[in-house]
């Protein structure tokens, strides 16, 4: 059983794209989406912790909220971030990044994120 | 039933001869309209040509790539719009045609009355914003660092129905990750079913001048007038239902009448198709199609999105659909009581006034009755103590039904009424989401000119952010200036007002600086330096509201983007005071303009009247030609001068500092920055 589980795991370790749609709080002077991110050209990808590729520069979410938008919009910690309201997240230095999620004049932010679910799944399941 | 687009109003009964008579009348007035629609899109198209020939000349013409590229842009868009204009004119005549033989035959009444009946929803006006195409280059692309940029010069192509609008031409190349078309293009008369039309064209910046690929036997033939093949090439070309004018980009410039030229040619690389589905108060992201692959010159990697905003105001919510006077009854009571009012319908509600006057001189209205999708009108029968029919409009509040009760003057008013009520129910249910709130749109505003990014003497550009930053490089820099700025003052002649900042005393002394002179003489051994050095807290406080205040533009060159403030050393005057003023500019632009007000509060006000002499001759040439009320704001950097301290070259709240230390941490690359968002 377990090397069948094994096999899929080699198999199936798809990355699952998904669209979210996180709607901003409004915290006092603030707008607040309730996620972390790291990561961006400007970092040492080495240190992500949550990246299968350590020289990925992606921007990845460290950190969920609970109960704050993005935890509530299905947003999960490990995500990587690919788009934001249509701008890059690929290619953008961490400054960058966070400025794209925090536009003042935007209250819905449209992130499309893949995340390796399948293969989490597997592996939890392998535990 | 009554229409919108019928002038007549009263109901007549078919196939009276009234009715024919009415008919044979609107038949002329129709032709007669027709040929003054005619002729308004032949002055377009000839305008267009016009300008399609002065585009060509100009390409022709030209030597700078820059110049060609917009030239050649110009032209692209001239000729989509005669594109697009003669593909109308076909679609009237053939209209017309088509009329005149359907009204020739008999039997044709039940035809006829059909487009009579239908109500036409209002037009509105669309607009699209803030165009944001991300692009995608390869890793490999991204941090190369030799070899020549790969440039190209995109612009969109906009249309809806007959208007056709063109975005600011952007340079693109591998430093930048996304395409941005700052312009917001607004399209006046759309109807609700509009398709507009977004098309990207790029071309690709450093082949030279090729000849056209048309043929030469070909391209003289075009350059003749329109002949019976060419005419019906360019029919089958223009049929709406076929292609878009602008489909194929190469073909249609081989298919319209004009010279080939030789010069930069645009491509089509990608396109969508935006409709009343995607009109939103905020941004979306729409996908593009795009046509070209790698190999093209021409070629941008896409990412495959366009993000913009896309925002409609249909005229039903902008503008009074219908007024006049009304009776409404007072709910409850009996006998029922009625209250004059002056009804305005806009938008989603009926607003009632007092009297008309209130309306016109913008004062709250006395109550407001909702006209939404929720909202259920109707006629109610006679009331026996008026002549006129009532309206009834039903709302639910809350979960409560509240029902007002209208009457107008006559049973004509009532019909117009209920006609207009009918013609707001259409324009709702056709612009849909547009009329649930009324959606802004900002004006283009007025063409600014060029912002032109000198590179020489910008002390932005000259600082260079590495992780030992730190305010001394900052201060290396400007104290490197003040020195050069020294060296000048000791070169070129000195005016009058010089002696504000020198330490001789021999200069026209105002009575502001007389009151702070005790201060001075402790300054003499750094006088030019810590004076100049000095005012820029002052300066810096005042420039917020300088480069605010003063719009007109910098008389000299090069016109930087602070508006009036020549570049600091590039003046060969040798004032050089002002050129501490934009050294300032720089630096405010640099640390942001919360500063100034941080700085403003320690200072002291400056007291105008006395300085009234000063200002005129402080300020440099170049600010001459600015508003007076920079002269008074140059005017509080000499009070500020002497107030502030001594030794730092400026006194900056710890607020920067902090953000120095994040910056340091930020660039630092053995950190793996976490940021809450």
């Amino acid at each position: 059983m377990s090397s069948f589980l094994s096999q899929l795991h080699f198999q199936l370790s798809c990355a699952l794209q998904q669209r979210i749609e996180i709607c901003k709080l409004r915290q006092g002077e603030h707008l607040i989406l309730g996620f972390s991110i790291g990561g961006g050209i400007d970092q040492d990808p080495g240190q992500n912790p949550f990246s299968e590729d350590k020289s990925d520069k992606g921007i990845y979410v460290t950190r969920v909220t609970p109960g704050g938008p993005a935890e509530v919009a299905g947003l999960m910690m490990g995500d990587k971030v690919m788009q934001v309201n249509g701008w890059d997240m690929t290619m953008v230095t961490h400054d960058q990044a966070r400025k794209r999620l925090t536009k003042k004049n935007e209250d819905i932010v449209r992130l499309l994120v893949t995340r390796k679910s399948l293969e989490q799944a597997v592996r939890h399941s392998m535990m | 039933m009554f229409c919108r687009t019928q002038t007549t109003r009263a109901a007549i009964a078919r196939g009276s001869a009234l009715e024919m008579e009415i008919r044979r009348g609107k038949f002329r007035r129709s032709v007669f309209l027709d040929t003054l629609q005619d002729s308004d899109i032949q002055k377009k198209i000839d305008h267009e040509i016009r300008m399609r020939d002065g585009a060509c000349k100009l390409l022709a013409a030209c030597s700078q790539r820059d110049q060609a590229l917009e030239a050649a842009k110009s032209l692209l868009t001239c000729n989509t719009r005669i594109m697009a204009y003669m593909s109308e004119l076909q679609r009237m005549k053939e209209a017309q045609v088509m009329q005149r033989v359907a009204r020739r035959s008999d039997g044709t009444r039940s035809s006829d009355a059909g487009p009579m009946d239908d109500r036409l929803p209002c037009k509105g006006k669309v607009a699209i914003s803030d165009l944001r195409i991300p692009l995608m280059w390869k890793d490999t692309e991204y941090f190369k660092n030799k070899g020549e940029l790969h440039r190209c010069a995109v612009f969109c192509l906009l249309q809806v129905g007959g208007e056709i609008h063109d975005t600011d031409m952007v340079m693109v190349d591998r430093t930048l990750t996304d395409i941005c078309f700052d312009n917001t293009i607004v399209f006046s008369e759309a109807s609700p079913g509009f398709e507009l039309r977004v098309e990207l064209y790029s071309c690709c910046s450093e082949e030279d001048y090729s000849a056209g690929s048309a043929p030469r036997k070909l391209a003289s033939k075009l350059s003749s007038s329109l002949g019976r093949s060419a005419g019906k090439k360019l029919r089958v070309a223009m049929d709406p239902g076929a292609c878009s004018p602008t489909s194929n980009a190469g073909a249609a410039t081989l298919l319209l009448p004009g010279p080939a030229v030789a010069g930069p040619k645009y491509h089509l690389l990608a396109h969508t198709s935006l409709s009343l589905s995607h009109v939103q108060d905020s941004f979306r992201t729409h996908d593009l199609s795009i046509s070209g692959n790698e190999e093209c010159s021409y070629w941008v990697p896409l990412y495959g999105s366009v993000c913009c905003r896309l925002a409609a105001q249909p005229h039903c919510m902008t503008q009074q659909m219908m007024s006049g006077c009304l009776k409404v009854k007072q709910l409850g009571g009996d006998p029922p009581s009625w209250t004059n009012v002056y009804g305005v319908l806009k938008g989603t509600n009926l607003f009632c006034y007092h009297r008309q006057e209130d309306m016109e001189a913008n004062v709250e209205p006395a109550f407001t009755i909702a006209i939404n999708k929720e909202t259920r009108i109707r006629a109610s029968e006679k009331d026996p103590h008026s002549k006129a029919q009532s309206i009834c409009i039903s709302n639910q509040y809350g979960g409560e039904e509240v029902t007002h009760t209208l009457s107008a003057d006559s049973r004509e008013e009532t019909h117009r009424w209920m006609e207009a009520f009918w013609q707001q129910f259409c324009d709702m249910s056709q612009w849909k989401q547009c009329c649930d709130d009324l959606m802004k749109i900002e004006l283009p505003s007025p063409r600014k000119p060029a912002l032109v990014t000198s590179k020489q003497g910008s002390l932005y550009h000259e600082i260079v952010i590495d992780t030992s930053d730190d305010i001394s490089t900052v201060t290396d820099i400007l104290t490197r200036r003040m020195q050069e700025l020294e060296l000048r003052s000791q070169l070129g002649t000195s005016p009058p007002w010089m002696s504000l900042f020198e330490e001789s005393p021999g200069g026209p002394r105002t009575p502001r600086l007389a009151r702070h002179s005790p201060r001075s003489p402790h300054r003499l051994p750094h006088s030019p330096l810590s004076s100049l050095r000095c005012p820029w807290p002052g300066l810096l406080s005042s420039d917020a509201s300088l480069t605010s205040d003063s719009d007109s533009p910098c008389s000299t060159s090069p016109c930087s983007r602070h508006r009036g403030w020549a570049e600091p050393l590039s003046l060969s005057s040798p004032r050089f005071r002002p050129r501490t003023l934009s050294l300032d500019a720089k630096l405010s632009t640099l640390r942001g303009r919360g500063y100034g007000g941080v700085l403003q509060c320690s200072c002291q006000p400056p007291s105008s009247s006395s300085l009234a002499p000063i200002p005129a001759q402080c300020v440099p040439q170049a600010t001459l030609s600015c508003s007076s009320s920079t002269s008074s704001n140059s005017s509080s950097e000499g009070s500020h001068s002497p107030s502030s301290l001594d030794g730092t070259p400026f006194s900056r709240p710890s607020s920067a500092r902090r953000s120095l230390r994040n910056l340091r941490a930020k660039l630092d690359p053995r950190n793996w920055l976490q940021s809450q968002v």
